[in-house]
């Protein structure tokens, strides 16, 4: 057990790391390049729910009893009000875009999708900016 | 009327040609056989054929089935029974003559130095056997000498009956214009009532004219007289006019030569109008017999691709064609005779519809198309493309509820495929098979296979279809 919970403080410092990396490596796949005014992620997660405005039970497998799945998304610096979206893929098709606010010089905002027994299945949520170019993709799973 | 008047119209140069070149070959076969027992025997097995059609329309099983069986050896007997005669058509010194012009049975002026031969042998009292052959075979009959090969004259009938030639015994066989062989037995009559003057010669001419078509001139040594054996009948010839006229009247050329040649003539035209009307017959039954409808299907062939285009995907891989023809020509259709065929020379790159028409469709002679299901088919074509794809796993099942599956990590991360460009563009993310949650109870590794979505989706060179996905679970 204490094994487990080593890993998990592990996994979860780490994560800031890989999601930096991925953030940059999205933007130059898309082929869109973020400005130096753009929003700046520091932490994107997909959580079971969210508690004083903080995410918990952050996982990549959502069982559909849990009624919502949430993305949280922080940003730091946000250097004007600007606002950013949350895509939600079902498989590769978009089901739900959600369009957020940000405003100086810190945010944290989030999006959720209620469940249905049909959202079983791989999910993907882009996080994009103003102008559409990907900040981050976060990938889990919605299962029995 | 109205029904044969729209046969003739429905009619193509195609089918004039092939009733017009059967009908030759049945005729020719006719003019190369006729007066053999060839022709008899077809005749014979044609009607071993409609007996046996009768057989079968009435329940006769043993019957219909020993006919057929019969009938399916026909071809075999004819080739070993006739071999002779077929050889002689075969062996014809023009071969042209097997194609055109009617064979005359003999020539005359050999006719003349026969029939002047013989009687000088017999003012000679030299005696003398001549074989004249009709239409049979003598094989059975005679028993072969020796071969002579030599163009007949009149010195050489006079040497070979020449009572210090060796062979001057046996009989010499005089076929056209050539003495195909001398010293020949032939078997004797064993009749009683033949007359006493009759010796081995004139009961051996006897002895082969009974048994076949032949006619047999005998010149007795004894007497100086010439005898013709025909049939059974021996008939004293006392003039050598007398002699061709018999000569000529089995040659198919006597002095009634007017009439017989009117006749023969006859008999040619006679058999050209059956040889017509018998394949005019034949082909009615097997091309506009009972019209009969079949579904046939049959497997799309494309033909044309751009090479650097490739076939994805198409709605149907098979046509169904409705064809509609007599029952006969139905029956033998084979799959491989149908064939229809899409050009794909102006197709463009992504779905391409295309109807299919007559044109697209290859049947034999005499099958009409009366339907294609489905008339339109779709073709997506494009142009192979790498892309690099992040790789997902597709979790199912259910996790125990206390349970959380905090991070997971693959190796490789990412992998290239190969595919279609079009398809390609619309797949952002490739997800591996379905990965089962109930089981796992704490971290650990799994590997698992990436479920290509098209089909037609490749994994690049030196990537494997294979991932290790490495799960971190966590209690909550």
């Amino acid at each position: 057990m204490k094994y487990c919970n080593s890993l998990f403080l592990v996994v979860l410092l780490a994560v800031p790391g890989v999601f930096l990396t991925q953030t940059t490596k999205a933007l130059a796949e898309s082929g869109i390049t973020s400005t130096d005014i753009d929003p700046v992620p520091v932490r994107a997660v997909i959580c079971e729910e969210l508690k004083d405005r903080l995410p918990k039970n952050e996982a990549i497998v959502f069982s559909i009893t849990n009624g919502r799945v949430y993305c949280y998304t922080d940003f730091d610096p946000v250097y004007k009000n600007t606002h950013i979206y949350h895509n939600w893929f079902r498989r590769d098709i978009l089901t739900a875009k959600v369009k957020l606010s940000l405003k100086p010089p810190r945010w944290s905002t989030f999006s959720y999708i209620s469940l249905r027994n049909t959202d079983k299945g791989p999910w993907r949520v882009e996080i994009t900016g103003p102008e559409g170019y990907i900040l981050q993709t976060l990938r889990f799973s919605i299962t029995d | 009327m109205d029904t044969l008047l729209h046969i003739l119209s429905g009619m193509r140069w195609q089918d004039i040609a092939d009733i017009t070149l059967n009908s030759y070959i049945l005729f020719r076969l006719y003019v190369l056989f006729r007066g053999t027992y060839v022709l008899r025997v077809l005749i014979g097995i044609a009607l071993l054929w409609f007996f046996q059609r009768i057989a079968v329309m009435l329940g006769l099983i043993v019957t219909s089935w020993l006919t057929q069986g019969i009938i399916a050896l026909a071809a075999f007997i004819i080739i070993v029974v006739f071999r002779n005669e077929i050889r002689g058509v075969l062996q014809a010194k023009n071969f042209k003559s097997i194609f055109w012009g009617i064979p005359q049975k003999k020539a005359i002026t050999s006719i003349d130095i026969i029939a002047e031969s013989a009687f000088e042998l017999a003012q000679k009292r030299i005696g003398a056997l001549i074989v004249l052959p009709g239409k049979e075979d003598l094989e059975e009959f005679v028993q072969k000498g020796v071969s002579w090969q030599g163009s007949i004259s009149k010195e050489m009938i006079m040497s070979i009956f020449w009572p210090d030639n060796p062979v001057h015994d046996g009989a010499a066989v005089i076929q056209g214009d050539r003495i195909i062989d001398v010293g020949c037995i032939l078997p004797l009559s064993r009749r009683e009532d033949l007359p006493s003057s009759y010796g081995t010669r004139h009961r051996a001419a006897l002895g082969l004219s009974e048994n076949t078509d032949a006619i047999v001139i005998v010149v007795s040594e004894e007497s100086g007289k010439v005898m013709l054996a025909k049939g059974s009948r021996p008939r004293p010839i006392d003039r050598g006019s007398k002699l061709k006229q018999k000569l000529l009247e089995h040659a198919g050329r006597s002095g009634k030569g007017l009439h017989v040649y009117r006749r023969e003539k006859l008999e040619i035209g006679a058999a050209a109008i059956v040889s017509i009307s018998l394949m005019t017959a034949v082909w009615f039954s097997v091309s506009r017999g009972l019209d009969t409808l079949m579904t046939l299907e049959v497997p799309i062939e494309y033909m044309n691709r751009n090479p650097a285009k490739e076939i994805f995907d198409t709605t149907v891989n098979s046509v169904n064609l409705k064809l509609a023809g007599s029952g006969s020509l139905l029956k033998t259709i084979q799959p491989e005779q149908a064939r229809v065929r899409i050009n794909l020379d102006k197709a463009v790159n992504g779905p391409n519809a295309f109807t299919i028409t007559q044109d697209n469709i290859e049947l034999p002679p005499g099958v009409i198309l009366k339907e294609v299901k489905p008339p339109v088919i779709e073709v997506t074509l494009d142009v192979l493309a790498n892309k690099e794809l992040p790789i997902q796993v597709d979790w199912v099942g259910k996790l125990s509820d206390h349970l959380i599956l905090v991070a997971v990590r693959l190796d490789p991360e990412k992998i290239t495929l190969v595919g279609g460009k079009q398809i390609l563009e619309d797949i952002s993310t490739i997800y591996t098979e379905k990965i089962p949650l109930d089981n796992i109870k704490k971290s650990g590794k799994i590997s698992a296979n990436l479920a290509l979505n098209p089909a037609s989706l490749k994994i690049a060179t030196g990537f494997k279809n294979k991932i290790t996905i490495d799960y971190v679970v966590a209690e909550r």
